[in-house]
């Protein structure tokens, strides 16, 4: 893989021995593939991809809770793996494709897990709800054939305040039904 | 249609569906609609609509007070104390408003010339900055040179009761009025740092306790609970020349409007608070808050809007708090199982606030002739709690119920059997029919029973809550021409899909789908509504909107009435069309009737009328109605005896909201109410280092909240309780749903090991203490 | 967080020479002297990082990146039929590898059972082993303890219900790692290469350093040291073993304790060897040495092993509010070696 970082703004610094060349800490140009459009932006080393998403890409869905990957509000896919966007730096992810919640229906079309959200009542403030979406959805996109065991193990790092957990593990049973359909 | 200038008797559905719905006869108040039919007989109210902000919600466009962001906002940041107790001297703000990015900075805690000023916990606020960037705030804060003296502190109640403790207040400076928990009264004495006791009583618990046959006797305490709403308190404040606009994670905007007028020294028509998303506030977003007083007077002086926002840690040190408690329960009875007398005596701590009582449940769920109550608040020098869903009854049920349940062992008694003697309330006694069915209650085995490490038990609680009404509560409906209607009032959707609720209120009214409804809420340029707490928000602002749509539906009746050749009272709506009673073939399209309309908009803005029967009570905007909201949940458990792990299989919660206007809504909400209640029973727990007053777990990471992995099955059942009050009749249910969870919860364990666990939470430690498997250590 | 530059290693050496500072030393400089030094510290999944940075518990230059360094997260089965676990495999990865299931079930129970979903597809193996304790007063920049730098222990006087019961003085952290107990009951070896690439290989226990060892380390790499593998050796297809943990909750929360057994049991069932390893029970993964003695040569039973669970407590130390975790271990221990012992349903290929 290509360092995109250095390659981007050119500010590499000469090595001193072997020691890779550094980037930052003022911002520098990164790019990255969001919801599958080519992004570029500005970004100090130190800002996390939550913040890069909801700053300058202007991508609020994803919620920050607990900023310290203790509560999954901020899940977003990696390369279609959820992860915690508060804990990983934006300049990070090169070339990985990120995904949000944005970027989940495709067009009007929701997709299932979230048409199944709506149906069950899988949330109340909604808080938590685009980080929920994301892990019910990767499930439901990694594997068809769901036990509630399932659901609840892939939301088990999600906090929901307002106890939504039933109706979420509901609505994703439903979601992973209609896709085999 | 009735004339309905003039107040006129009308027959109402009265009692519970399926336990002997009734009519009754009451007089309806001038302009109210007709009376509202049970929902087995309506097209849209009662039906599990879906919410009509899901799908914003799913997509993550919903915008959250945290999510918003106006040309050249500013980033505010508080810097808040490091020490329980603390006098500043000096505070030096100089570097800190020379940091390139500042643009305002503020002390909250100045010292005055003789004194210094007095912070009285970790976390209190003491100065803030605004600054053109989150970074550039944080940094900015760190530039500020604070001279602090350390007092003595006491964060711990126990040591706080004790005379020689280092007071927290002296009578001068401690709060004195009431607070958001109660009993919180006026002029109570102050002996230390012990406030109270406010009393209620009747009869003589003396002579009561003399006629028992039998006196159970117990301590009970509860922890410190925090908030956890998972969207951080947050507000933009926007201060201008013509006005101030706020957009605020609030559970009130009409009373945050309030508070920033008086504030601020604004007219009210100056003052805007909006909120769309509202991630999460049980109590603790009711009021403006120090930390919105700050954000709006850092827009003041920076001109220009700031946003505010608290990190997790905030948010656990200084956000608001459910109080702990200790409260000593004796109850007498006769070997019948009646009650003879019940005292309460109950010591609680909001930190530096008051209202840590224990409620109203020891005095009013069950019958008995003689009652005696004091309930004392400590002040400690720990962070002020608040109201937090189901403020007093929710600790106070977690001793009632385990003392109710310990009487009826004492009697031999079937808790239920016991209960249906002591307890007057007919919808308690229908939902403890429901739910023993339910569980299976009749399985329930002998404390203890179970052969193996395992142990499984069964045990049952009750709840009471008042039904709230705000009565200063108002909400518009408006019909255009081409017949779209939007239906409009400050109230706020913090969760509970009232949105939807008075989409489908307004839409059964005009015979329209609820999704034909526009909702606009959450803005206070909007007729004014409820706040959403003490569960008040369906039962203040539903029957206006039916009151409103009822109004406006009139001149659409007149219209309809002209092009149908029929007289305006024989008009009626059924799906979409507005047709002559009794000759469904005459009639013609909503929107037809809406065009024929004089000008482009009709509206009506109803507000709350009083109960029809009458309120028990009203003070000021607020009113509770003369029935109470009952509950009943099961629990079932698994005790793990050898690794103390306690494990709730199943819960059946059976509750009364009067009218149930939405079933998956309120399904939502009392799987809200119990799961709480489970994570305060099991994993929840403030804690604060003793030696510093700080707490060691302000996170979400050793802050233990119950996850997916740790919910049971809930069974959800909603009776349908007709009470004849109001144009819908419906009450709230969230905090009814919070409270018996936690005692139910205790006595099946109790049921599984026969051992009671008096302390919330149970925690592995705690059972294992009881099982005696370690040695005890001070 | 306080700014730093970046930079992406693509080689063993690159890494090993930008690693100038271990986290450790980083924090135990003076809060004065704290400011961004000239120290390069690595990175890996970064979940552990991130919190010290956003707690502004640790202050570098320079953070390198060694997320692009190939096949650092391969899990590759030697020779002899050990393991070889890169440093860089993910937890979630290491979780659903079938070979490892098969073959060191106790080792993916471990993984699988660590922190969430979403933290278990970025944290990596050397970067759970290397994490930093989770005392509550180590992990708040207001208090400067011993393992700071500083003169005091806020725990033992203090909040201590989930601190250490053995080995607990003068620090009384546990050690964070959960799969850590698994590997040292398994007898599993680290690689560490320095910027010369020479590799020092040592035993995953002595890697470890308790606080009479080193008060700030917890163990023992050294500064421009990549931890790149951990090698889980061979084991007879007699050999068994579990891995059993329990928190307060059912997931996503820090086990109250953990316990890993490996047993070799003759035909006959009796107990040739036993490795029985006690997570969150000390600052290191605590071999519980008594309970493998009292095993060797017995059947495995309700009563040996009840007697070598109570023969693993016999010297725990607890603290004022961690007493719980002695019959809560005893348990542990006890229904591991019972469930080790047990029949065999599906047999290991
Ligand atoms: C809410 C929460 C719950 C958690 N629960 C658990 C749990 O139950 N059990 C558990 O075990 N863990 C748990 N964790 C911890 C988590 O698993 C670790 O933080 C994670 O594994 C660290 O791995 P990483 O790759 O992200 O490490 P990083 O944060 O990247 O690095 C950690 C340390 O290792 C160093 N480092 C990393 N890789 C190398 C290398 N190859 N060579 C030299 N130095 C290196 C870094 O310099 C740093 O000091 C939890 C974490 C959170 C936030
Ligand atoms: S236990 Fe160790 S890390 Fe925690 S406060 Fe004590 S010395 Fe510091
Ligand atoms: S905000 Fe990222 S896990 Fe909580
Ligand atoms: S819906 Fe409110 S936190 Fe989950």
């Amino acid at each position: 893989m290509i360092n995109a970082v250095s390659a981007l703004t050119g500010r590499a610094e000469a090595p001193d021995s072997a020691a890779p060349p550094s980037v930052g800490p003022d911002p520098l140009a990164i790019a990255m593939t969001v919801n599958g459009a080519a992004r570029s932006l500005q970004v100090e080393p130190r800002m996390t991809l939550a913040e890069a998403l909801r700053g300058p890409l202007g991508l609020t869905g994803t919620k920050i809770a607990c900023n310290r990957g203790a509560c999954s509000a901020c899940t977003v896919w990696l390369d279609g793996v959820p992860i915690c966007s508060c804990t990983v730096l934006a300049v990070e992810i090169g070339t990985r494709r990120v995904t949000t919640i944005e970027g989940l229906a495709r067009g009007d079309a929701l997709h299932p897990v979230q048409a199944a959200f709506i149906a069950h009542d899988a949330l109340q403030c909604g808080f938590c709800t685009p980080g929920m979406v994301m892990s019910c959805a990767a499930l439901v996109e990694r594997q068809p054939d769901l036990t509630a065991d399932d659901v609840r193990a892939a939301i088990s790092g999600h906090y929901c305040r307002c106890g939504t957990y039933p109706h979420v593990v509901a609505a994703t049973l439903a979601a992973a039904r209609t896709r085999k359909e | 249609m009735a004339s309905d200038d003039k107040p006129h008797a009308e027959r109402f559905p009265f009692g519970i569906v399926g336990a002997g719905l009734g009519v009754v006869t009451r007089q309806l108040p001038p302009d109210e609609p007709p009376p509202l039919a049970p929902n087995a007989d309506l097209a849209v109210i009662g039906r599990p609509v879906p919410r009509q902000n899901g799908r914003a919600k799913v997509t993550g466009a919903t915008r959250f007070t945290v999510d918003i962001s106006l040309p050249g906002m500013l980033h505010g940041r508080i810097l808040r104390s490091p020490l329980a107790h603390a006098e500043i001297h000096g505070i030096d703000v100089t570097a800190a408003a020379r940091h390139p990015g500042t643009r305002a900075v503020l002390v909250v805690a100045r010292p005055d010339e003789l004194t210094g000023a007095t912070l009285r916990y970790v976390g209190a606020p003491v100065a803030a900055v605004a600054a053109v960037s989150m970074v550039a705030a944080a940094e900015a804060l760190r530039l500020i040179r604070v001279d602090y003296q350390s007092l003595p502190f006491v964060a711990d109640m126990d040591e706080a009761r004790n005379a020689t403790a280092p007071p927290v207040f002296d009578a001068a400076s401690a709060p004195a009025g009431y607070a958001s928990g109660f009993p919180a009264r006026l002029n109570l004495p102050l002996d230390g740092n012990v406030r109270g006791p406010a009393t209620d009583g009747r009869g003589d618990t003396a002579e009561g306790f003399a006629e028992a046959d039998l006196v159970v006797e117990g301590e009970y305490r509860t922890q410190v609970q925090t908030h956890c709403c998972l969207e951080p308190h947050a507000i933009v404040a926007d201060w201008r020349a013509d006005g101030l606009t706020v957009y605020m994670s609030t559970q009130f905007t009409a009373g945050v409007r309030h508070e920033l007028a008086e504030a601020f020294g604004l007219p009210l028509d100056r003052v805007r608070v909006i909120v769309d998303g509202m991630g999460g506030g049980f109590g603790s977003k009711s009021t403006l808050g120090s930390y919105g007083r700050i954000a709006v007077a850092l827009s003041r002086q920076a001109q220009a809007p700031v946003r505010l926002v608290l990190d997790r840690q905030e948010e656990q040190m200084d956000s608001g708090n459910r109080p702990a408690t200790w409260q000593r329960l004796r109850i007498g009875a006769k070997r019948d199982g009646s009650l003879t007398a019940i005292s309460l005596v109950s010591y609680g701590t909001a930190g530096v606030a008051l209202g840590a009582g224990v409620g109203n449940v020891a005095q009013a769920l069950y019958a008995c002739p003689n009652f005696a109550a004091a309930q004392y608040d400590v002040f400690t020098n720990a962070s002020p709690g608040c109201a937090m869903r189901a403020p007093g009854n929710a600790p106070g049920a977690f001793g009632l119920e385990q003392a109710i349940d310990e009487l009826a062992e004492r009697l031999q008694l079937d808790p239920l059997t016991l209960r249906d003697h002591i307890d007057p309330s007919p919808v308690r006694r229908e939902e403890r029919r429901i739910g023993a069915e339910r569980i299976g209650w009749r399985r329930r085995h002998a404390p203890g029973a179970d052969p193996g490490p395992i142990k499984r038990g069964m045990g049952v609680a009750q709840s009471l809550w008042g039904a709230n009404v705000q009565t200063n509560s108002a909400c518009e409906v408006r019909v255009m021409r081409d017949g779209s209607v939007e239906v409009l009032s400050s109230v706020q959707d913090i969760g509970t899909g009232i949105g939807t609720v008075l989409a489908q209120t307004v839409a059964e009214v005009l015979g329209l789908h609820s999704e034909a409804i526009t909702v606009r809420i959450g803005d206070t340029e909007f007729p004014a509504g409820p706040p959403s707490y003490g569960s008040r928000t369906t039962a203040s602002i539903t029957p206006p909107a039916r009151a409103a749509a009822w109004r406006v539906l009139r001149p659409l009746f007149r219209e309809a009435a002209l092009a149908l050749n029929a007289a305006a009272e024989d008009m009626a709506v059924r799906d979409g069309r507005i047709l002559v009673r009794g000759d469904s073939g005459r009639s013609i399209d909503f929107r037809d009737a809406a065009a024929r309309l004089r000008t482009d908009r009709i509206s009506a803005v109803a507000s709350r009328s009083d109960d029809y029967g009458g309120f028990r009570w009203r003070m000021a905007d607020a009113a509770q109605a003369r029935q109470d909201l009952g509950g009943v949940q099961f629990a079932a458990v698994a005790v793990d005896t050898e690794t103390g792990v306690i494990r709730v299989e199943r819960v059946v919660a059976v509750q009364d909201c009067g009218r149930p206007m939405n079933p998956l809504l309120i399904e939502s909400q009392v799987q809200g109410g119990v799961l709480m209640g489970l994570s305060y029973a099991l994993f929840e727990e403030r804690i604060l280092d003793r030696h510093t007053g700080r707490m060691v777990n302000p996170n979400l990471e050793q802050y233990k909240l119950a996850g997916a992995c740790d919910t049971p099955a809930i069974d959800v059942v909603v009776l349908e309780n007709y009470q004849a009050n109001s144009a819908t009749d419906a009450y709230g249910i969230a905090e009814p749903a919070n409270i018996a969870t936690a005692p139910a919860i205790a006595n099946a364990v109790y049921n599984a090991i026969g051992l009671r666990l008096r302390a919330l939470p149970m925690t592995p430690a705690a059972v294992l203490a009881a099982l005696g498997k370690f040695p005890a250590r001070s | 967080m306080n700014r730093f530059t970046w930079a992406t290693a693509r080689t063993i050496a690159e890494a090993a020479a930008a690693a100038s500072t271990i986290v450790a030393d980083a924090m135990t400089a003076l809060p004065e002297t704290a400011g961004p030094g000239d120290g390069t510290i690595v990175k890996a999944g970064g979940i552990d990082i991130l919190d010290l940075l956003k707690e502004n518990l640790l202050v570098p230059a320079r953070v390198a990146s060694l997320r692009d360094i190939p096949d650092l997260d391969a899990i590759v089965e030697e020779a002899d039929s050990g393991c070889r676990l890169g440093a860089m495999a993910t937890l979630a990865g290491l979780a659903a590898h079938p070979l490892l299931r098969q073959r060191y079930p106790a080792v993916t129970d471990a993984a699988g059972e660590s922190a969430s979903p979403q933290i278990r597809n970025l944290a990596t193996l050397g970067g759970n082993l290397l994490q930093r304790p989770r005392c509550w007063y180590f992990r708040a920049a207001e208090y400067r303890c011993l393992r700071k730098g500083g003169g005091n222990c806020f725990a033992i006087p203090g909040e201590n219900q989930y601190h250490a019961i053995f080995g607990n003085r003068p620090c009384a952290i546990v050690h964070p790692s959960t799969v850590a107990t698994a590997l040292v009951a398994l007898g599993a070896t680290v690689d560490l290469i320095d910027a010369e690439g020479a590799v020092r290989r040592l035993s995953l226990e002595d890697f470890f350093l308790p606080p009479e060892r080193d008060l700030q380390r917890e163990n023992d790499l050294r500064p421009h040291e990549i931890l790149t593998a951990i090698n889980l050796p061979p084991l007879p297809t007699s050999a068994r073993m579990v891995h059993l943990r329990q928190g307060e909750k059912d997931a996503f929360d820090w086990p109250l304790a953990d316990v890993a057994v490996l047993l070799d049991l003759s035909p006959e069932g009796i107990c040739r060897s036993a490795s029985i390893v006690l997570g969150a029970a000390a600052p290191v993964p605590h071999r519980a040495k008594p309970a493998e003695n009292a095993l060797l040569g017995k059947h495995i039973d309700e009563s040996t092993a009840g007697a070598a669970a109570r023969a693993a407590l016999a010297g725990a130390t607890p603290l004022a509010k961690n007493a719980y975790k002695t019959p809560l271990f005893e348990a542990l221990i006890r229904r591991a070696l019972l469930k080790a012992a047990a029949p065999i349903v599906k047999e290991r290929g």
